[in-house]
């Protein structure tokens, strides 16, 4: 079976939900800022798939472009919660 | 959409959302970096598969970026108050937002159209990236810079002050 455009949006939407279950089932917060990948790997998916598959008005990158930003600030903005939780005892 | 890709697109999301699952339960900050990695290969790999190529390889770095963050030994552990019925509620909620989002997939009625660009297209996302678009990749590279400095800062001065 050949995926299109709902089953890409599936997947984005597990994905966001993993995300979102993991920063509500983390007890440790800096543990938690592993769900900020996953939900923003979600929404590039999306963005994604709707660049390959969905005619818009928008130019046909543009949901690529997105995609390859999104990782990007998804480590700068982990990096940050890793600065701002610091250096501490090691569990 | 040929076999070879969609064979491609259905293993890369086993291994994205298996990886993210995985990062909640594991315990251990190993653990937890080796299944932010895989998480990150998979969605490389769902990139690749939907023909944003130079996604997925910028995708590839950031997510072990992320991984080595995170399952390095030197940050502290800050535990929340919260319950473990709250956090289960909170759980519930986001099988609760999966759902939404996928009924909401389910019942798009999308336009299919014919993709005609390349696998990878780096110099097309170039082209759009450092011309079109300009002003939100300087956006990202200025929220970069100050992450990353302000982490630094953060990291030595709690290193000095111990």
């Amino acid at each position: 079976m050949s995926p299109d455009l709902v089953a890409v949006l599936f997947v984005a939407a597990a994905l966001v939900a993993t995300g979102v279950f993991v920063a509500a089932w983390k007890r440790d917060l800096t543990a938690a800022l592993a769900s900020l990948p996953l939900i923003f790997g979600g929404a590039g998916v999306a963005f994604a798939g709707v660049s390959r598959f969905a005619a818009t008005g928008a130019p046909p990158l543009f949901g690529q472009e997105v995609a390859t930003l999104l990782p990007v600030v998804a480590l700068a903005l982990v990096a940050l919660g890793v600065g701002i939780a610091g250096r501490g005892t090691p569990r | 959409m040929d076999s070879l890709h969609a064979i491609g697109f259905y293993v890369s999301a086993a291994i994205s959302v298996g990886g993210g699952l995985a990062l909640a339960f594991l315990p251990g900050r190993g653990s937890r970096g080796v299944a932010l990695a895989a998480a990150g290969l998979g969605i490389a790999g769902l990139y690749l598969s939907l023909s944003a190529g130079f996604a997925g390889l910028v995708a590839l770095v950031c997510y072990a970026g992320c991984a080595l963050l995170l399952a390095a030994p030197h940050y502290r552990v800050i535990e929340t108050a919260v319950g473990a019925v709250w956090r289960q509620v909170a759980a519930v909620a986001a099988a609760g937002l999966f759902a939404v989002l996928a009924y909401a997939a389910w019942r798009g009625d999308f336009f299919h159209a014919l993709y005609v660009s390349g696998d990878i297209g780096s110099a097309s996302i170039g082209r759009l990236l450092f011309t079109h678009d300009a002003l939100a990749t300087e956006a990202v590279g200025a929220l970069v810079l100050a992450a990353l400095a302000g982490a630094t800062v953060m990291w030595r001065g709690r290193g000095r002050g111990r």
